[in-house]
């Protein structure tokens, strides 16, 4: 995949890996906080160099879509890894257990904000990815009679036993319903439910990796975070929930579509729902700009509208969890891992975007940061420091005009939100139920900064803000509005 | 006793990883002295490897003589992650390298030896590396710590299995000058071995040095020194107990499942780090890929 900035510009920078500790953990992380926390780290700088450079040769096969897809990784890697196929749930249990089946977990959920990982750290994270082969038809038919009740040849008219795509603790067969749609059929690892959970159980290991790799955090509501979100996923039901929620609440969107859930055919370890087909994320990088700013604007409208009409954020914005189809139009894949925000958790939130950008009231900026639990109360700081140092999420908003969101500038954001020398560093922190939202945020300006996507972002947060319902300011917001108009009150918001 | 520092154990892993690629062969004309479905390379498989090696190192240094040729001759204070590296490419390449191969490197492993002699200074005996009794005590510890970290921290052996892993392993101890008649064929005939060599052990000044190095090496990476610290425990957990009494690391009682649970986990992140050295990826898919064809035929 193409990088939207050359290797050397923004990628490494040591203090950018905390992210990793915050949201890996992973044991290369460790040693790369260390190494920045120390500030020496010259010999891991270097062989960060090295795999930097190596990662940017081997096309960063990390990066975007191809780990996830067993088709991108070459014919002869198939063969073989086809060959390797896990047989048996035993299978299952040695290839995950023994923490690899969580790092994997949490190394996909920090994969996304790839400045953020260290290249080291990258490296292990997208090797153990790739040890992980598919399971065997015979493996997975297994797994779908157990769910479903009768082989998968007979639940479906047509079976495809080939899996196209590897999630991160199954696989997607395509399949045709007996009612003649076409499906995408994803299957769960058997056993590895059981395998990953009791790894969670038993956290010791986990939180000394973690301390050291984030001694700045509070590693405790780290893992209590990690922990849901890691078991959430583990039950497809609720993904199937998050993708019926979405995809009612965005029928009939002129740009997003999310695919419908087949109910009849999906449980705890199968979920099944509408084949959808388009361009990878990587393949963006071969359109025109004004298409990249179209799907950048999707994107967006996508997170922000989910996050205050359903209150609900998808915290896996991988970028392989799009297709694109041209035009604007996005389809969005994978809900694996969505966080749903009570109307109290969402009100700071609000309050914060509106003081300070809407308002401009720096002061009533810092109080909602007091009480959402971001800023210790009474922090011996001058509000233009907090300010200075915490809008940074806010500076493509604060005022009107187009914006083009460049790598250099996520890397910042990332950069200064992790910046543990920075004066306001000892007085903030992360409320449990925030750890999430931060992640996908530095994840979402990721995704457009790799876009370079130019808008007027301010005018479209105004129209999504409820506090504002501002007017129609490109095209699409057009479009969307008479979609709005279109829908019955009750669907304007589920939240 | 020399004092010598010694140099820091930075690399270990990366260097590990580059002997273990070297030692397994890409289009092997033959399968070796054990082949794909031995319980040598299920064994050699196994995640609980890096605890089973660093169990026989401690294991090995309780043998004055064969601690004192290691203090006297080899440049394992000046690199020691390199003759580690080199001990592991050697051990990789006899498990899984081709008969020739695995022939060659016990030759030079055998030339070797042969300088390696002299007197060592805490019981004044004579010692030369090529006395089978020295080569058989290493050779024995390695195997018995095979079984002991797969019991406890991988996939235990069944009795039948352990008795052919002993006897598979013949070959190896065979290779560096052994006659095949002194070597072990059995676990019972391995334990017997054991309990008669007990007499012989000590923890000498050199041991405890270089002990104390390998369970605290400085200079290791950040990450991988953090994890060695289960490596450490589930290695000295798994020493018989009247080892860890001549060490006087005192007897820490079993370990608790949640123990053995987190040092199984350390391994997983290990293993983990192991991955994403160049190649290694590569390296265990062709042998997978070989056992796994044993396996079906």
């Amino acid at each position: 995949m193409r990088r939207g900035r050359p290797a050397g510009t923004a990628a490494w920078n040591p203090r950018r890996v905390a992210i990793a500790g915050i949201a890996a953990g992973a044991a290369g992380a460790i040693a790369a906080v260390v190494a920045a926390r120390r500030r020496i780290g010259r010999l891991r700088f270097d062989r960060g160099w090295a795999a930097l450079q190596l990662a940017v040769r081997g096309g960063a096969r990390y990066a975007g879509s191809a780990p996830r897809l067993f088709a991108a990784a070459g014919e002869h890697r198939q063969r073989l890894r086809h060959d390797l196929a896990l047989q048996t749930a035993e299978d299952v249990a040695t290839t995950l257990g023994a923490m690899k089946g969580v790092l994997m977990k949490i190394g996909q959920m920090a994969s996304y904000v790839d400045d953020g990982l260290s290249p080291g750290v990258r490296r292990t994270l997208s090797r153990l990815q790739d040890s992980v082969p598919p399971m065997s038809a015979d493996l997975a038919a297994g797994v779908v009679e157990e769910e479903l009740g009768l082989p998968p040849e007979r639940v479906f008219a047509h079976w495809d036993p080939e899996p196209i795509a590897a999630a991160s603790i199954g696989q997607v067969h395509r399949a045709i319903t007996l009612d003649g749609r076409a499906v995408a059929v994803k299957v769960q690892y058997p056993g590895i439910a059981e395998t990953i959970a009791a790894d969670l159980d038993n956290v010791a290991l986990l939180r000394r990796m973690l301390r050291v790799a984030a001694p700045s955090q509070d590693v405790g509501a780290l893992i209590a975070e990690l922990r849901d979100r890691v078991l959430e996923e583990l039950d497809y039901r609720r993904e199937a929930r998050n993708q019926r929620l979405l995809a009612a609440y965005y029928d009939g969107h002129p740009t997003i579509h999310v695919p419908k859930i087949v109910g009849a055919l999906s449980t705890r370890r199968v979920v099944t729902s509408e084949l959808a087909d388009g361009a990878r994320f990587a393949e963006l990088a071969g359109w025109s700009q004004a298409e990249r700013d179209l799907a950048a604007e999707t994107i967006y409208r996508f997170v922000f509208r989910s996050l205050y009409e359903v209150r609900a954020f998808n915290g896996d914005p991988h970028p392989g969890n799009y297709l694109f189809h041209g035009g604007g139009r996005v389809t969005f894949l994978d809900f694996g891992l969505v966080k749903h925000f009570t109307p109290a958790e969402l009100q700071p939130l609000m309050q914060m975007a509106r003081h300070l950008c809407v308002r401009q009231d720096p002061e009533a900026f810092r109080r909602s940061l007091e009480q959402a639990g971001f800023l210790r109360p009474g922090a011996p700081l001058s509000t233009a420091t907090i300010v200075e140092h915490l809008a940074v999420f806010y500076d493509t908003i604060r005022e009107p005009g187009p914006r083009t969101i460049t790598g250099e500038y996520a890397s910042a954001v990332v950069r200064r939100f992790f910046d543990v020398r920075s004066p306001v560093a000892g007085y903030v922190s992360i409320p449990r139920s925030y750890v999430i939202l931060q992640r996908i945020n530095l994840g979402l300006f990721a995704l457009l900064g790799e876009l370079t996507a130019t808008a007027d972002w301010r005018a479209i947060a105004e129209e999504i803000w409820p506090f504002v319902r501002g007017p129609a300011s490109t095209p699409m917001g057009e479009a969307e509005a008479t979609w709005r108009a279109s829908r019955p009150a009750a669907a304007q918001s589920l939240a | 006793m020399t004092a010598d520092p010694y140099a820091t154990a930075a690399g270990l892993v990366t260097r590990s990883a580059a002997a273990y690629v070297s030692g397994v062969p890409r289009s092997p004309a033959d399968d070796g002295f054990f082949g794909p479905t031995s319980v040598t390379w299920r064994v050699s498989t196994d995640p609980a490897t890096p605890i089973a090696g660093l169990r026989s190192l401690l294991m090995q240094a309780l043998h004055p003589l064969a601690m004192a040729g290691v203090d006297q001759h080899s440049d394992w204070r000046t690199d020691p992650v390199g003759r580690l590296a080199a001990t592991s490419a050697y051990v990789t390449t006899i498990s899984f390298g081709e008969r020739a191969a695995a022939t060659r490197a016990a030759a030079h492993v055998r030339r070797i030896h042969e300088h390696v002699r002299g007197v060592d200074a805490v019981t004044g005996r004579p010692y030369a590396a090529g006395d089978p009794a020295l080569l058989l005590w290493v050779h024995a510890a390695l195997v018995d710590s095979a079984i002991a970290a797969g019991r406890l921290f991988g996939t235990p052996l069944s009795p039948a299995d352990s008795d052919r892993f002993v006897a598979e392993m013949v070959v190896a101890a065979e290779l560096v000058g052994v006659p095949r008649p002194q070597v072990p064929a059995s676990l019972a005939e391995l334990e017997r071995y054991i309990s008669s060599v007990r007499p012989e052990l000590r923890c000498t000044p050199a041991a405890r040095e270089s002990m104390s190095y390998l369970l605290d090496p400085p200079g290791l990476d950040e990450d991988v020194a953090e994890i060695w610290q289960d490596v450490r425990r589930g290695a000295i957990g798994a020493l018989p107990a009247w080892a860890r009494e001549i060490y006087g690391y005192g007897a820490p009682g079993p370990l608790t499942p949640g123990q053995r649970t987190e040092i199984r986990q350390a391994l997983g992140v290990l293993d983990a780090v192991f991955l994403g050295e160049p190649g290694v990826l590569e390296a265990r898919q062709r042998i997978a890929l070989r056992m796994r064809a044993a396996r079906r035929a």
